[in-house]
């Protein structure tokens, strides 16, 4: 029979999921609400983020409450340590889905420019990774997380891509001025969400194993 | 290292109550000893001063070295033995003395009668356990007055007026409130810098609290030695794990 704190271990890891799935419709809705100019859609976000940052109070009131309470060690420690991290970047990533909506107004009077950008091959990628965090978190995985961390440096190289490519589009149809500005912001936004997947993944490897492989810090050792 | 066992069996009759036991205590840090009722962990504190020779029935094999003494060696002088580690029990034994008598008993039994002598070993003792400042006009009240945490320490003051090098203590807190437990852990915290420290606990917030090295005994067996913070964070046995968590035990 499990034990109570089991129990309580459980919920907790049954809420993040939840909020993570939350997470993963705020950021798909706002990117196809970015696609589809659909500024509806982009209105939808900020109630999500607001249901987001309930769960996000909720979760750290509980993980504070068993660790007062149970004074967990071990796995359970590293645990709800790792989950209240993790709950702090997935509030975060919702922040981002808000930014990225925010960008749907300003594109409204906009000529399209899909064709310049290569945006959107850096959501599938960020989507990905974002997908894969949840789930080694979801099933302690920590080899699956070691393979999304691998990922970042892919992403960062495609906003990179990104900024170049609007640069330069930028120089050469200044008139595109403000269609284009939009999606540097949604290029450093989608970025930001694959660093905050990765910092996951740093956390669930931590949970799973307890190394520390944030900063290099097992190389420094 | 200041403490090793190797290869330690110990055998209450037929029942073997240490299984093998390998351990090596560092100086000058707090060892913590956790485990289930009856898994050896008072047994083997008590092999340091060789408390358990008597008990009737007691065999030991394999060795214990202090300072690279056989301390079960035919010829190692165990009274000398019993001046270099001291031990502190689960409810404090002060003796139904004077705070002063108590305190000078152990000297008085090492040979000192000069007064000044042994108002200075009562003073300097208890200032080490910080009752002094309490207690230096009431020294010829009887101990048995003073508060359960009070003759706790003033059993410890008991002890360092003989000079010892290793304190073992079994329990030390578990007779005490939250507020005196605190206490004894400061005490035991600010001792660790002169003395070296075993503490047996059934108490694993306690061990997390205070002790610096940590090891896990189960059914007679030293099951994992290392680090508090490893042991605390990332046990790398299960059954360690299992016990801290309180998933089983």
């Amino acid at each position: 029979m499990d034990r109570h704190f089991d129990e309580e271990l459980q919920n907790v890891k049954k809420n993040l999921l939840e909020m993570a799935s939350l997470v993963e419709e705020s950021i798909t809705k706002s990117l196809e609400a970015l696609e589809k100019k659909d500024l509806r859609k982009a209105a939808e976000i900020s109630e999500i983020d607001h249901r987001i940052d309930k769960f996000e109070i909720a979760i750290e009131e509980q993980c504070i409450e068993l660790i007062a309470r149970h004074q967990p060690v071990g796995a359970d420690l590293r645990f709800l340590v790792g989950v209240i991290k993790i709950n702090n970047d997935l509030e975060r990533m919702g922040d981002h889905a808000v930014n990225i909506a925010d960008c749907v107004s300003f594109l409204i009077e906009q000529k399209h420019i899909k064709s310049v950008t290569n945006i959107w091959s850096m959501v599938r990628v960020v989507i990905e990774m974002l997908r894969n965090s949840v789930e080694s978190f979801m099933n302690n995985d920590a080899e699956r997380a070691q393979k999304v961390c691998e990922r970042d440096s892919v992403v960062d190289g495609m906003r990179d891509e990104t900024m170049r490519i609007l640069l330069t589009y930028m120089l050469e149809h200044p008139q595109m001025i403000g269609a284009a500005i939009p999606f540097l912001l949604v290029a450093k936004n989608l970025e930001r969400i694959a660093d905050l997947s990765t910092n996951i993944c740093e956390d669930v490897i931590y949970i799973a194993q307890a190394r520390v492989i944030k900063h290099h810090a097992e190389e420094q050792k | 290292m200041i403490v090793r066992t190797a290869n330690l069996n110990l055998y209450y009759h037929q029942f073997q109550a240490l299984i093998n036991v390998n351990l090596a205590i560092k100086e000058n840090v707090i060892t913590g000893i956790i485990g289930p009722s009856g898994c050896g962990k008072s047994t083997l504190l008590r092999v340091f001063n060789r408390m358990n020779d008597l008990i009737d029935g007691v065999r030991i094999t394999g060795s214990v070295v202090i300072d690279d003494e056989d301390i079960y060696s035919p010829v190692f002088d165990l009274t000398a033995l019993r001046k270099r580690v001291g031990m502190v029990f689960q409810r404090p034994n002060a003796f139904p003395l004077s705070v002063f008598d108590n305190v000078a008993y152990g000297p008085r039994v090492w040979g000192i009668s000069d007064k000044k002598t042994l108002t200075e070993i009562v003073e300097r003792s208890l200032a080490a356990v910080d009752l002094f400042n309490d207690l230096k006009d009431y020294l010829q009240r009887s101990a048995l007055s003073l508060s359960a945490e009070k003759q706790q320490r003033l059993c410890i003051a008991r002890l360092l007026a003989v000079e010892p090098e290793i304190l073992l203590m079994d329990e030390p807190c578990s007779a005490l409130d939250p507020i005196a437990t605190g206490k004894i852990e400061e005490l035991m915290i600010m001792l660790k810098q002169k003395y070296t420290i075993v503490i047996v606990t059934h108490n694993m917030q306690q061990a997390a609290r205070i002790a610096d090295d940590v090891g896990f005994m189960l059914l007679g067996e030293l099951i994992e030695f290392d680090k508090a913070k490893k042991i605390f964070t990332d046990p790398a046995d299960e059954r360690t794990f299992g016990y801290i968590s309180g998933r089983f035990g």
